[in-house]
């Protein structure tokens, strides 16, 4: 009896939290909990498939699983309205589903996913606020706000004088969750140069005419007999067999590149500290042009933040926060309790290229995040 | 009579006869009493132990499950099927036939790949190439998607093949395989290359216990006799026997032909009059015999080994442990 009775109280105060998100201006919205697999494994990779409850129509191919999260259900939601490409905000409550070692495989989760808001500082910083009312919700008053923003490190690594390559080298080890900082060390293009049989014909394209060198690879390719084998064309083949060749031996990313980088990923402390530093080294680094759209809107945030009345002092930025979140584009946040360490409370950001991913023929800007109920429900209080 | 110890064995093929050969020489010859259809069998003059015949995917999945004490299958099936296998499984030893590599491959034409870095960067490139995800035609699946999260690439999908594998790239089912290869002839004719880090896994066929299966008493000390002669016959097959007698046969030389020839003294220190019997790595007996010579041996006799029954029992200790 007394356990039934909690649950009742745990699920009282989450939906105290989602009228609140109501009455706020976000439409309650409830997909189904059946989804189809494909966004999923496609948007996440192949690995989450050991996280996911698949099953499969009788006789059909097509995969279904048990939405592992609100975000991608909602936002197909919102692609197939007549909403879709207007500005529109839906808050949610409802069961997850995933496989977990030490918790249940299903657990409540509460959130919020705004799309198509042009005024994105504004919107990033009411995101926060929302989230910080969730823990205020459960009697947590002063949550840990960590915040980061993806799209300075992209803004950096554009800005960078690399050839492609690197770049999208950098890129995605920024997006891996391992020490890119101490990867720096052994950070080679691996696998692309070093190759003994073909350096020589590497070498000598190198200083060649790029069409011409890219018509004698194409041809001699086709002369092999080869067209289009495992889906890449002879030409993709091609360019990316050339690029090799103009990267030449450098094999280490140069040293001075590294020592940006380096500085970038050190740089933390609050919003309006960490702007301060990161327009010193945009100057220093004869990157001001290239930064500036990413930096303004970081600090058109940072206001936005101040205006919402979160103190900037308990704002703690870093660069390198936010890696390993494969699909966000900007605006990263995560509140957790000071007095524990581990799992977020509440987690978020901004994820302009999803929908998109999702088929969306134009870009729409889109933001959100989501509530960890059952890590929340642990707390006694109560507004 | 209480419950007997399930070894689970192929029942067809190359592993079949490979298994058989294996339990033959460590003396335990596999009879099938009831004719040979039948898909259960006992072991000559041991008793105790029911020999199950079964398909190597089936062997593992029984194994994961309990439902047999020991089998004999391959690694690549065992961390392809079971999942967190170690907790669930013993691989007691490798038994140095069904030698296989899960390897990474990619049509010959790549020019431009030659490493899992390389995969990573093209993946990702086809993606923004082709709006869509490159595929992998493979049967090992989690293999496939543990290696791949270690090496990082992430922009790929897998798609589901139960044969013919290696044809997938050039029907356009898939941009490249995963798939098992034992000289890389079938790789060739259809034209794919391995990647040069791509060795997902070193295969060969392995006996392996079952952890959540029921283990009496009796059923633990048939496991022991099992492993005890293996591990017999195993030892006798990594010797020669080089025996001598010389006078100026003492414990110094001794000393000195252990250190140079990694040979083991199973009875100890030459006798009195001087006769020695060592146990020699193949490679080393002639090299063994010339010193001894050297040392004042007249004549020195080698010889193959059956069996070498020792105190210890290293393979039924590993099982213990785990059980």
């Amino acid at each position: 009896m007394e356990a039934k009775a909690t649950a009742q109280a745990k699920d009282a105060r989450a939906e105290a939290l989602v009228s609140s998100y109501e009455r706020a201006g976000y439409a309650r919205v409830q997909p189904p909990i059946l989804q189809p697999a494909e966004p999923f494994l496609d948007l996440s990779g192949e690995d989450i498939r050991k996280r996911m409850f698949l099953t499969a129509v009788p006789g059909g191919d097509e995969e279904f699983c048990l939405r592992p999260d609100l975000t991608i259900p909602v936002s197909r939601d919102y692609l197939a309205s007549a909403a879709a490409g207007k500005p529109a905000s839906f808050c949610y409550l409802g069961p997850v589903f995933r496989n977990r070692n030490d918790a249940p495989a299903e657990f409540l989760q509460a959130g919020i996913e705004s799309f198509g808001r042009a005024d994105k500082a504004a919107a990033d910083a009411e995101m926060l606020a929302l989230g910080l009312e969730a823990t205020a919700n459960y009697g947590l008053a002063t949550a840990d706000i960590q915040i980061g923003d993806v799209a300075l490190f992209a803004g950096l690594t554009a800005a960078l004088d690399l050839p492609p390559a690197w770049k999208r080298r950098l890129v995605k080890d920024f997006n891996r969750k391992a020490n890119l900082a101490q990867d720096l060390d052994r950070l080679t293009l691996g696998g692309s140069n070093g190759r003994p049989e073909y350096q020589g014909v590497l070498a000598a394209l190198a200083g060649s005419d790029p069409k011409g060198a890219h018509a004698l690879v194409t041809d001699l390719l086709s002369i092999a007999g080869i067209n289009a084998v495992g889906g890449r064309s002879v030409a993709e083949i091609a360019e990316r067999f050339l690029e090799q060749s103009a990267l030449g031996a450098s094999t280490r990313l140069p040293k001075e590149v590294r020592g940006l980088i380096e500085r970038f990923l050190s740089i933390e402390g609050d919003p309006d500290e960490a702007a301060a530093e990161l327009r010193t080294l945009a100057a220093d680094g004869g990157m001001t042009e290239a930064l500036n759209p990413a930096l303004d809107l970081f600090e058109s945030r940072a206001g936005f933040l101040a205006a919402q009345g979160i103190e900037p002092k308990r704002v703690r930025f870093s660069t390198a926060f936010g890696r390993g979140f494969d699909y966000y584009t900007g605006f990263v946040f995560e509140l957790t309790d000071p007095a524990r360490t581990g799992d977020p409370l509440v987690a978020g950001g901004r994820y302009d290229g999803l929908l998109t991913r999702l088929g969306s023929a134009e870009p729409i800007a889109a933001v959100g995040f989501s509530v960890w109920i059952e890590r929340l429900a642990i707390y006694g209080g109560g507004r | 009579m209480s419950a007997p110890l399930v070894l689970a064995v192929p029942a067809k093929g190359r592993l079949q006869e490979n298994a058989e050969a294996f339990f033959a020489r460590s003396g335990l010859s596999l009879i099938k009493p009831r004719g040979a259809r039948d898909y259960r069998g006992a072991v000559a003059g041991l008793d105790g132990i029911e020999v199950a015949y079964l398909s190597a995917s089936e062997i593992t999945t029984q194994l994961a499950q309990g439902a047999v004490h020991l089998g004999i299958t391959g690694e690549d099936l065992v961390r392809e099927q079971i999942p967190d296998a170690d907790n669930r499984v013993v691989l007691i030893d490798g038994l140095g036939f069904g030698f296989a590599n899960v390897v990474v491959a990619v049509p010959q034409a790549w020019i431009d790949v030659r490493t899992m870095a390389d995969i990573d960067d093209v993946a990702t490139a086809f993606r923004h190439h082709h709006d869509r995800k490159m595929r992998v035609a493979t049967k090992y699946i989690n293999l496939t998607r543990d290696f791949f999260a270690r090496q990082g690439v992430v922009d790929y999908r897998i798609v589901e093949s139960s044969g013919a594998t290696e044809g997938a790239p050039a029907a356009g089912t898939a941009e490249m395989i995963v798939d098992i290869t034992t000289t890389g002839t079938t790789l060739a004719a259809n034209a794919l290359k391995i990647v040069d880090d791509g060795i997902v896994l070193r295969s060969q066929a392995n006996l392996v216990a079952a952890r959540t299966a029921t283990w009496t008493a009796e059923q633990r000390e048939t496991a022991r006799v099992i492993l005890d002669r293996i591990t017999a016959q195993q030892r006798a097959r990594s010797f020669r026997e080089v025996r001598a007698r010389f006078a100026a046969c003492d414990a110094r030389l001794v000393a000195a032909v252990r250190e140079r020839f990694s040979v083991e003294t199973p009875f100890g220190e030459p006798t009195s009059s001087g006769m020695l019997t060592l146990h020699c790595p193949p490679a080393q007996v002639y090299a063994l015999t010339t010193f001894l010579r050297e040392n004042g041996a007249e004549a020195v006799a080698v010889a193959d080994l059956d069996y070498v029954f020792s105190k210890d029992n290293p393979l039924y200790a590993k099982l213990e442990a785990k059980l």
